[in-house]
């Protein structure tokens, strides 16, 4: 279930033609939808798993994003004023909608299935430092106690690396609105973090890593 | 003029695409000193971007999900999405199994006095 990394393309920017092509034939052809599924279904996993901390939930409400949107698509409207195609949004929305309903179906919030994958991943990082290894849990345990919109927009920002327009139109806001959000969660999680960042973030490291 | 927060947000905004275009290998400007947003954040974005996972399904739940999708797609465009997952059956089975093993048990047990006190 745990792969770290970018390892199967969802990192790249969605490609505005292809993606209007490969929405337009499922359109017209339903089979022709599998391609959609197989390209967004490890970012709705994300989403889902993020958010419910449990791998079954998660799968379930993964099922339950795709079968809707399938049953759906005919009602989708693409936005001839997006620079991206607005089909991604359309599927997270879907897959916010769908969790609120099992929010309120289901009280209870697992976490220990969740966190221990994180620990993993978190020293699965052989790149790492510990020194930063320790901070990427501190900062995943941050980002969990952050208010919901806050806690989706990071995750869909560096998870799903979705631009804040996109975000924007998947909670409902616009895109200043989104950049101020995502901006505000930062400071809360820098705050979170506490002092010694300064130190840590020097002009040296930023080049050092921004250069990769 | 814009206001701090707004300007802070579009620093942050355009330091996040700089980090995860390097990471696509897309042409990108390089943030300047004064482009940068605040240490403090500049830190948590590197730290966000570079310590997230990200996560797979496995490999069964993708297949069979993308089975029920052609399934549903060859009925046509109208059919309602019906769920089904094997989990689900088998965690049922095994409640139903367990009731009728505890059924049992009760049915045994009751009659085990009666019979006893007929000796």
């Amino acid at each position: 279930m745990l792969r770290r990394g970018r390892d199967r393309g969802e990192s790249v920017p969605v490609d505005v033609d292809v993606e209007r092509s490969a929405v337009e034939a499922a359109r017209r052809d339903p089979r022709a939808f599998e391609a959609l599924y197989r390209k967004y279904v490890a970012q709705v996993y994300n989403f889902a798993l993020y958010e419910l901390r449990d791998q079954h939930a998660a799968e379930d409400l993964t099922a339950q994003v795709f079968m809707r949107a399938l049953a759906g698509l005919a009602r989708f409207r693409e936005q001839a004023d997006a620079p991206h195609s607005s089909f991604r949004p359309w599927l997270f929305q879907i897959a916010r909608h769908a969790l609120a309903n099992e929010r309120r179906r289901v009280r209870r919030h697992p976490e220990a299935a969740l966190d221990l994958a994180l620990e993993l991943a978190a020293s699965d990082d052989v790149a790492a430092t510990a020194t930063e290894r320790v901070e990427a849990r501190r900062a995943l345990r941050a980002i969990s106690s952050l208010p919901a919109d806050r806690r989706r927009a990071l995750v869909l920002r560096f998870v799903n690396e979705m631009s804040t327009r996109e975000i924007g139109a998947v909670l409902g806001r616009s895109e200043g609105a989104t950049r101020v959000l995502i901006h505000r969660s930062l400071q809360a999680v820098a705050r979170q973090l506490g002092g010694g960042t300064e130190q840590r973030s020097s002009p040296q490291g930023a080049r050092g890593r921004s250069a990769h | 003029m814009l206001p701090e927060a707004e300007y802070g947000a579009i620093q942050s905004d355009s330091y996040i695409d700089a980090l995860l275009k390097a990471h696509a290998r897309l042409p990108v400007p390089l943030p300047t000193a004064s482009s940068a947003p605040q240490p403090g954040v500049r830190h948590v974005i590197r730290l966000l971007e570079r310590g997230l996972p990200r996560f797979h399904p496995s490999f069964l739940f993708e297949e069979r999900l993308a089975e029920q999708l052609r399934a549903m797609a060859a009925q046509g465009p109208t059919a309602a999405p019906v769920l089904v997952i094997d989990r689900r059956l088998l965690f049922g089975g095994a409640i139903a199994s367990g009731f009728s093993i505890a059924g049992a048990a009760m049915v045994a047990w009751r009659r085990r006095p009666q019979q006893a006190s007929r000796d």
